[in-house]
């Protein structure tokens, strides 16, 4: 319930931070995308990723270079 | 039959040997989109001058008079796309966009431009200024997003290929819901001159959707410049993954595919191999989020506080979050890329394709497009995500094709995944796998395609 609220409360602090304007309809889509994407978007930010060695100039098409 | 009726490299053939003539093949596509098109409204726009005057120029190229249709992601050099919506964030104009040159210089004639999802956002391809596309195995279903025009006319048999993007499994969508072959080349292998997000975009390609692997190599080997020489796929060693990808699918989508990876070891005297792959799930999040964060270039409270009002709910709610997006998580996707990147390389010294459903079930109702799964209830881009966005991540070449329908008939489809620069082994496996089950899936056709035809 308490991250319920908190999501509640990020979006229009959020957009009211950007200066954007929203719609009831545009809020219900985003408190939608924001239930669907932030526990996954939270996981990610707490990955600790930094003994990862960056991978230089990376080629898309090609596989990296061995780190 | 017509020849119209033939299969591209079929089109391409008859003409080559004076048994078909370009001009009349022209005018049979034109009527056939004149007469089934309003049942899937796959195309959205047709220029029959602009198509005599290509026919006119064309080359003495592999495609000659070959009718095709490309999607509204491309600028033409008489009309800028739309990108499905009734406003795009980024200014466009007519122009000659690599894959148009790339047909131009092939010989092929477009047609028309074919639908998309607004903004190319969805897997399902439900919204679009020209109104939804339908599917036309079900026109009451989804036909699959974003290249759903493409599909939905090459499945209709409007033509018998068409060009369109991926960025997140954009090709494969479609071409699993509109039971087609899809191919969503190595990264950078594909014309790609011109699109709105030329030099932006780190998942994007162009990529062809035909009915079967010998159109996509046709065609592909059009936009990538150079031919996609057959192989054969011999003793092929196939990874298999024993992960949601895999397992949380429909059980008819999981049975058919089952079948299908074991037709295509024995088809090929290869094996099957399970693999373990960490991170998908962070995969297909990185995937989006970079997708997102590399669109937001064009984007500001002022421009977004003025969107027409015309663009869908959907998308104006979502252009809008976006914004919100820590950046803290975008370039955490960057690094997760890396990751993955690293894994693909060291899984495929192992395996030479990666072999999963497509989708994890078929095409849902164009209405709400959920998507019923042994996990629960998913929506169909939810569910769709998963499978699709690692190719569009690591840049690997992805390939969906058609293995079954299911009871309701509606069209079942596996993806085949390589190494880098590995796009014509895709082709010769889905060739294999085309005569291991006797073409079966790749021959049948929509209801809506079954009516005897009235040519011009």
């Amino acid at each position: 319930m308490e991250s319920a609220d908190r999501a509640e409360q990020f979006i229009p602090a959020g957009l009211a931070s950007l200066g954007i304007e929203a719609d009831e309809i545009e809020l219900a889509v985003m408190n939608a995308a924001h239930q669907m994407f932030w526990p996954s978007i939270l996981d990610l930010l707490a990955l600790d990723l930094g003994e990862l060695e960056p991978e230089r100039d990376p080629d898309l098409s090609r596989a990296p270079e061995r780190p | 039959m017509s020849a119209l009726d033939l299969s591209l490299l079929g089109q391409a053939a008859a003409i080559a040997a004076g048994d078909a003539d370009p001009a009349e093949l022209l005018d049979a596509a034109l009527a056939r989109i004149e007469e089934r098109n309003p049942a899937v409204n796959a195309v959205v726009e047709t220029f029959p001058e602009r198509s005599r005057e290509m026919l006119a120029a064309a080359p003495e190229g592999p495609l000659r008079g070959v009718p095709v249709v490309i999607k509204d992601e491309w600028p033409l050099p008489w009309r800028a796309q739309r990108f499905g919506a009734a406003e795009m964030m980024t200014a466009t104009a007519p122009g000659e966009s690599g894959p148009y040159r790339a047909l131009h210089d092939a010989g092929a004639v477009i047609v028309g431009v074919a639908n998309m999802h607004e903004l190319g956002a969805s897997s399902t391809g439900n919204t679009s200024v020209y109104g939804a596309a339908r599917n036309p195995w079900d026109i009451e279903r989804c036909p699959g997003g974003s290249s759903s025009g493409p599909a939905a006319a090459v499945a209709a048999r409007l033509v018998a290929g068409a060009v369109g993007a991926d960025g997140i499994g954009s090709i494969r969508f479609p071409a699993a819901y509109c039971g087609l072959t899809g191919l969503k080349p190595t990264f950078g292998r594909a014309a790609m001159a011109g699109h709105h997000m030329e030099g932006i975009s780190t998942t994007i390609v162009s990529g062809p959707l035909c009915a079967d692997a010998a159109d996509c190599r046709l065609l592909g080997s059009a936009l990538f410049g150079g031919d996609l020489a057959p192989g054969d796929a011999a003793g092929l060693r196939i990874g298999v993954i024993r992960d949601p990808v895999s397992e949380d699918v429909a059980p008819e989508v999981r049975e058919a595919c089952e079948i299908a990876i074991e037709q295509l070891r024995s088809e090929t005297g290869g094996e099957v191999r399970e693999v373990e792959l960490a991170g998908l799930d962070a995969a297909a999040l990185a995937t989006v989020l970079i997708a997102n964060v590399e669109s937001l270039g064009e984007s500001s409270p002022e421009r977004l506080n003025d969107l027409d009002p015309e663009i869908s709910p959907i998308n104006r709610g979502f252009l809008k979050y976006r914004m919100l997006l820590p950046a803290a998580a975008g370039v955490k996707s960057y690094r997760i890329r890396t990751l993955m990147r690293r894994r693909m390389a060291a899984l495929f010294e192992q395996v030479d394709v990666l072999a999963w459903p497509t989708v994890p079930a078929v095409a849902p109702p164009l209405e709400a497009p959920l998507v019923e799964l042994p996990s629960g209830t998913l929506t169909a881009d939810q569910a769709n995500v998963r499978g699709a966005g690692l190719a569009n991540l690591t840049g690997i070449p992805a390939l969906s094709v058609p293995v079954g329908l299911d009871a309701g008939g509606l069209p079942i489809a596996l993806q085949l995944q390589a190494a880098w620069g590995r796009d014509e082994l895709l082709l010769d496996a889905a060739e294999a796998l085309e005569r291991a089950n006797g073409r079966h899936w790749v021959d049948a056709l929509p209801p809506l395609a079954q009516v005897e035809p009235t040519e011009a």
